[in-house]
């Protein structure tokens, strides 16, 4: 019995040693504020933000902060964990397509009562704003705008001598192009496009041309089942016209990560991706990179693209420091030497001043991205309704689909109303 | 008569019993103190609709029942992990078991084999294996490198979904290092004298083998046998890092833990996939109450 | 079996130079053997220094081994990446791991010793109990798990990592000596009880002397297992001054952004010396159990 009383001493001595720690790393303030921040995200992103919360720290002494990142496949799981354990974050960063489950349940808090109150919002883009709100209240403050966008390997097209394609480029130009590409290119084993058909943004994009939504407010599917198979039927004809790479090398991309896309593997010259992600694709690839819009649905369409939020700040519900945590993302979004630590690493900031106060410090990829959310011009639509609840498993289920079409086991004809219907039975039983 | 018997019996009820109590006092606490309660919580929460932020609502048996009548992804990813399970449990056994043979003893360098042999296990579920595996095993891959050598033209292994659930099963034998040193400890615990009995009876080393070594190996082979199993019905993280949590291309890699996860996180359905979880306990516990009744025909313990 | 020992004593009365070519040419062979798979088993460490060594940029593009430049800068880069230097991970992991090894070996035997070797009421019930919390998927009991260590307090610290550990709650550790303790032949402990033994010297003196192999065993299983763990830290430490180096290395790479493979795979290579290093130790123990176990018998 004597040693599990050692052993119980020896822990109560790890633990205090902990604490101990702590409380040797934090200034030893009478009145101090910690606030705890959680975030998705990688090196890059983490250098800047803490960044931004030691120069907040400079600015208010007494507010610490304990900063967690993670990556976004192990963000998610964590951050339910702690708030089903009714252990929360203070301030939480929210994607665009989880706002609406955390909002509807409870688990982060509206932000109205700080508008004007702590949260001074008066230059900030009203979609950006509209984009935060769940039922009509503010729940996330937008970390900046994004559009969808292609990122392309200039390289590769300068060594064929081909034209990279511009904003006016269609879907119905790609078979010409590609008979371009087979006869030009210089790189072996290089496609001209990648297989987008299992690409959601891809989809929604194509559909706003075609006027209608993706999803629509009320939370059913915007699309007919003709609309699907259609698309489908697209792609299909794309890949027998060989403008595309082989469904095997596609699989390949099975989440959108940088690293497995077809342009980091050198299987196509381009990929589907957000304007915000060209300075993470740089930083992987040889090749000069450069962006252009998504393909216009047939010529002279538009309206597909919108500025969407990258990402949210929320802050938890159960936070016992709401007006700190709104006074922080103020200041996050607001303050010109904030903006110039955080840059367009998030996607373009939504307040005017902020964005003023970088324009002149951004590296040329930035000025890119910048560059490109500000020009879309007749490509830009408004702002959809936000996704309902079950986007990303009817996402899920679209991927899978289009895999299915791509490898030959489904006709375009039969995966259109088997997707619809599939669609309509993943938002049914999500909604009730 | 009662009375008189009772003393006897209750201190005989304690000398009898009092031992094994005490030295699994560690274990009682820890059971009833860490394990049972969510245990029981998640069997509660199976027959709820848990979505992870709210509080839980009694659904009676209605998960169950979605599961076993209108839900082709439980069927799916039972067949994945049936097919897993089948062929990695045995090759991985089979593999590990050769390995530790040949490093047993008797050769020169054989710390550092084992150490080297060992090491794929050390990455255990690292994220550079998800970049290593798609290195190995895409359409240009190392693997059809050395293939086209012999004039063989391989598929995309990997990305393909006739072959990419082939691929994990490579990854789980290639990860062979646990059952490989529990068997070279379980040789290790064979009295080396009997050995020498058998030599001198004029016994051939593949006679040596089917009469002693593998007999005595019994208990250890049924011990990576049964755990190999559940692992294998349990496994999750290979296909979760190489799939990007997916389980793609066309659900062929949807493993059925993956499946639980992505109910349970991606979608917030607590309820179902504890459901999902509890239905796996039926069929892995019903599997491994099979394997320890037929134990007695093959299994030898020494006591 | 005639046929056998005539072969035998034929061998063991003229040890010809033949056979003992042959002998030598299947230990070549042998030799051949192992080292062509140690290159398999060896190519993905290989591939990892590489990528430790070269240009970022170069990581997916390239499929060659050989870097077009070798530079370090991903160690130091790595090595103070995340605010704090990987040397605090590397003793949060250490302490981690070590303590989990008293627990496991202590306890674990503790419990399997009674399974093996006791008899009483409901053993079976309760071994029975001790494998179906094998089965479970630990992802539906997490978050119960995480409320209560949460009531407990201890979130933020490493007790839910360890605590358990001394409460034998790993069943596979217990079973794995279950099934060592019956290969020990019962008559040791049968002779012992005789002589008035009582239980606890029986397995102090003479069961747990005898299993080496198993205890080395397990104890590189706890080390590497709960160096690799990654979802137990992910979930119950937030402060990264608790960080274990495998949650350390999870964080270099988010494949939606811009993240430092480089230093994901520097520090992926430093996170393996001290688990390699360990198996080569430890795995003497596994060899050393051989003479004891052999003398006794």
């Amino acid at each position: 019995m004597s040693i599990s009383i050692d052993r119980r001493q020896f822990l109560m001595g790890s633990t205090a040693l902990l604490a101990a720690a702590a409380a040797g790393v934090g200034p030893a303030m009478s009145q101090e504020t910690r606030m705890r921040l959680i975030f998705w995200g990688g090196q890059a992103r983490a250098d800047r933000t803490y960044g931004v919360t030691d120069l907040y720290t400079k600015a208010n002494p007494g507010t610490t902060f304990d900063g967690e990142f993670l990556a976004f496949a192990d963000y998610w799981p964590k951050l339910a964990t702690q708030t089903a354990g009714g252990n929360s974050p203070d301030v939480i960063q929210m994607d665009y397509r989880y706002i609406v489950e955390y909002a509807n349940r409870g688990a982060i808090a509206p932000l109205d009562e700080f508008v004007g109150n702590g949260l001074n919002l008066d230059d900030f883009d009203k979609d950006q704003l509209d984009g935060g709100k769940v039922g009509g209240k503010l729940y996330g403050i937008s970390l900046g705008a994004n559009s969808v966008a292609i990122v392309v390997n200039q390289t590769a097209f300068e060594e064929a001598g081909i034209e990279i394609p511009n904003r006016d480029f269609s879907y119905a130009d790609l078979p010409a192009l590609a008979e371009q590409w087979k006869s030009k290119n210089k790189r072996a084993g290089m496609a001209l496009w990648s297989d987008y058909s299992g690409g959601e943004p891809g989809l929604d994009n194509w559909l706003r041309q075609r006027g209608k939504p993706l999803y629509t407010a009320d939370g059913k599917a915007g699309f007919t089942a003709d609309d699907i198979t259609e698309w489908f039927q697209m792609w299909a004809d794309l890949r027998a016209a060989g403008c595309l790479v082989s469904p095997d090398d596609q699989a390949l991309d099975a989440t959108d990560a940088i690293e497995n896309t077809m342009i980091t593997l050198g299987k196509a010259p381009m990929t589907y991706a957000n304007s915000n992600q060209l300075i993470a694709f740089q930083a992987v690839n040889q090749d000069t990179l450069t962006m252009i819009n998504y393909p216009r649905a047939k010529p002279g369409s538009g309206g597909g693209h919108y500025r969407k939020p990258s990402m949210f700040f929320s802050l938890g519900a159960g936070s016992k420091q709401l007006p700190e945590g709104a006074k922080f993302i103020d200041f996050f979004i607001r303050d010109p030497e904030a903006g110039k630590i955080l840059g367009v690493e998030r996607g373009i900031p939504c307040s005017k001043a902020q964005r003023e106060a970088i324009a002149p410090t951004l590296d040329p990829q930035s000025q890119i991205a910048l560059d490109y959310v500000s020009n879309l011009g007749d490509l830009l639509g408004p702002l959809p309704p936000s996704p309902p609840a079950a986007a990303g498993e009817v996402g899920v289920a679209f991927k899978t689909k289009s895999q299915e079409v791509a490898f030959g086991q489904q006709s375009p004809q039969d995966a259109g109303p088997a997707f619809f219907q599939q669609a309509t039975e993943i938002l049914a039983r999500a909604a009730g | 008569m009662g009375r008189a018997v009772s003393p006897s019996f209750w201190s005989q009820l304690w000398s009898r019993n009092a031992g094994g109590y005490l030295f699994l006092l560690p274990w009682f606490l820890g059971f009833f103190g860490l394990t049972l309660g969510p245990m029981i919580s998640s069997l509660y929460l199976s027959f709820t609709n848990f979505d992870l932020l709210t509080a839980p609502d009694w659904v009676g048996p209605a998960n169950y029942v979605r599961i076993f009548t209108s839900d082709p992804k439980f069927s799916a990813s039972m067949r994945v992990t049936l097919f897993f399970v089948v062929f990695s449990v045995p090759l991985k056994l089979a593999f590990a078991l050769g390995v530790a043979l040949l490093l047993n003893r008797g050769m020169k360098g054989l710390p550092l084999y084992r150490a080297v042999f060992y090491l794929p296990s050390l990455l255990g579920a690292s994220v550079a294996i998800a970049v290593l595996w798609r290195q190995l095993f895409a359409g240009d891959g190392v693997v059809n490198d050395a293939l086209a050598i012999f004039g063989i033209k391989g598929p995309a292994w990997i990305s393909n979904p006739n072959y990419s659930l082939w691929t994990l099963v490579v990854l789980s034998i290639w990860q062979f290092g646990s059952p490989m040193i529990i068997f070279l400890a379980g040789l290790r615990q064979i009295p080396v004298d009997m050995y020498e009995a058998a030599s001198l009876d004029g016994a051939s080393k593949w006679r040596q083998f089917w009469k002693i070594t593998l007999p005595l190996l019994t208990p250890v082979v049924f011990f990576n046998f049964i755990i190999q199993t559940i692992e294998a019905f349990k496994s999750f993280t290979p296909a979760f890092i190489i799939s990007g949590g997916t389980g793609n291309p066309i659900n062929s890699t949807l493993f059925y833990t993956l499946y639980l996860y992505q109910e349970a996180f991606s979608f917030f359905r607590m309820g179902y996939a504890s459901a999902l979880a509890w239905i796996l306990l039926a069929i892995v516990g019903f599997f491994t109450a099979f394997s320890f009744l037929t134990s007695k025909y093959w299994v030898h313990y020494d006591d | 079996m005639t046929t056998d020992v005539q072969r035998l004593t034929v061998v063991t009365e003229r040890q010809t130079a033949g056979v003992k070519t042959r002998k030598r040419l299947l230990s070549i062979l042998a030799h051949v053997l192992l080292v062509g798979a140690s290159i398999l088993m060896l190519y993905p460490l290989l591939w990892m220094l590489s990528s430790s060594l070269r240009p970022e940029n170069e990581i997916f593009t390239s499929t060659s081994l050989w870097p077009s430049a070798i530079s370090l800068d991903s160690y130091f880069r790595g090595w103070n990446g995340l605010r704090l230097s990987f040397g605090t991970f590397f003793v949060n992991s250490f302490t981690i791991a070590v303590l989990a090894i008293i627990g496991n070996l202590a306890t674990c035997s503790l419990a399997a010793f009674a399974f093996a070797r006791l008899e009483f009421w409901g053993r079976g019930f309760w071994f029975a109990m001790m494998l179906a919390t094998l089965m479970l998927p630990y992802q539906v009991t997490l978050i119960p798990q995480y409320v209560l260590f949460h009531n407990l307090g201890w979130v933020n610290t490493f007790l839910p990592l360890v605590v358990p550990k001394f409460l034998a709650a790993d069943g596979f550790f217990i079973f794995l000596m279950v099934q060592f303790f019956r290969g020990i032949p019962k008559e040791l402990d049968e002779a012992a009880m005789m002589d008035g033994c009582s239980p606890w010297r029986i397995y102090w003196k003479i069961l747990l002397p005898l299993s080496t192999p198993v205890l080395a065993t397990a104890a590189i299983f706890t080390f590497i297992w709960t160096w690799d763990d990654f979802f137990g830290p992910l979930i119950y430490l937030s402060d990264i001054r608790t960080y274990t180096v495998m949650l350390g290395l999870r964080t270099f790479v988010d494949s939606s952004a811009q993240s430092d493979w480089g230093g994901l795979f520097a520090m992926s290579i430093l996170s393996l010396l001290p688990i390699f290093l360990f198996f080569l130790f430890f795995q003497r123990l596994l060899i050393e159990g051989i003479a004891t176990t052999g003398m006794k018998r």
